[in-house]
């Protein structure tokens, strides 16, 4: 949206979509489906080369790194330690000092530990990484991530890849209420209306991954959330209305004209 | 010493090139750590390497 920029980590983005690059079928429908979505900043993971057959081309030189802003994650770490350890690795690997910050010690749910996310965002901070936690929607801990030196709290709208949209919304408001740093909705969203919703509620942005790259078209996909990310945050900041116990018309109550009925009383 | 998890005889006089070159790894688009020392792959000193070293090769893939 013109004159409403994305304020995010120093750099300033016209893009509220993040967008993922896993699970995409190939490289090429990836780098139309990033296009079509408009997203200005891409998360990848970090993952040993295999040793018994390396050589792989790389992520890296399908998409134009010039244009988009890299983010790393710390994907699969299950502790502060190794979450450290590999965004020292993706900071080596991507000369980026962003990173999406994950500490997942339960495989099921993929739900984060906010102990050790805590105590590797303090570590990350204090050397100089751009930090982006995956957390629960909890306000204590946002505050506490932002009291360490985080550049935006990145709390889930359900389970990673399970498409089931925002299931705590009053949640989410708590840790947007006074938040000092964006708030970026990341996991679970499904469709567009998800996005939206999120923005709706005063969320910078979201982060979607799985949604477009199991979608039956991700190119299209890709486009309806960036539409669906457009309209909730023009609905933000256009201010919703108040929601009401009961009905309350739109057309004036009075003067509507009435056929003569005998077994009404006028 | 151990690469990538793997436990790998050690040969004395190795260097972190000679095992790149060993490995048949193209170090442009990894990052190596040796114990607690990261590097990025285009700048990876020809240091000599230890018994029990811990290293690790990594590089970018898709992912969210």
């Amino acid at each position: 949206m013109r004159g409403d920029p994305f304020e995010l980590g120093g750099r300033t983005f016209a893009s509220r979509l993040m967008t993922g690059t896993g699970k995409f079928t190939d490289y090429g429908v990836m780098r139309e489906a990033l296009a079509a979505s408009g997203s200005q900043i891409v998360t990848v993971a970090i993952r040993r080369v295999e040793l018994k057959a390396p050589g792989h081309g790389g992520l890296l030189d399908v998409l134009d790194w010039d244009r988009l802003q890299l983010l790393p994650n710390t994907a699969g770490c299950r502790t502060a330690a190794e979450a450290v350890r590999v965004a020292r690795l993706a900071r080596a690997a991507t000369g980026t000092k962003w990173i999406k910050l994950e500490v997942i010690p339960d495989a099921r749910y993929l739900l984060p530990d906010p102990v050790g996310t805590l105590a590797a965002a303090q570590e990350l901070a204090a050397d100089g990484f751009t930090v982006l936690p995956y957390v629960q929607p909890d306000a204590v801990l946002a505050r506490a991530l932002e009291g360490v030196g985080c550049a935006a709290v990145m709390p889930l709208a359900s389970p990673i890849g399970s498409g089931k949209g925002l299931r705590t919304p009053d949640l989410l408001k708590t840790v947007l209420d006074g938040a000092a740093v964006p708030v970026v909705v990341d996991a679970g969203l499904g469709v567009p209306s998800d996005a939206a919703q999120a923005l709706e509620l005063g969320a910078g942005a979201v982060l979607v991954n799985t949604a477009i790259a199991e979608a039956r078209d991700p190119v299209g996909m890709g486009h309806a959330f960036a539409l669906g990310v457009q309209a909730g945050r023009a609905a933000f900041l256009a201010g919703r209305m108040g929601v009401r116990e009961h009905a309350s018309p739109s057309s004036p109550p009075g003067g509507v004209p009435r056929l003569p009925d005998p077994e009404v009383p006028v | 010493m151990i690469v990538n998890g793997e436990a790998r005889p050690f040969t004395p006089g190795l260097t972190l090139w000679g095992l790149l070159r060993d490995l048949g790894t193209e170090p442009a688009r990894v990052a190596v750590a040796v114990n607690d020392d990261f590097y990025p792959g285009a700048r990876v000193p020809d240091r000599e390497l230890k018994e029990g070293d811990v290293i690790e090769i990594v590089r970018i893939i898709g992912g969210g």
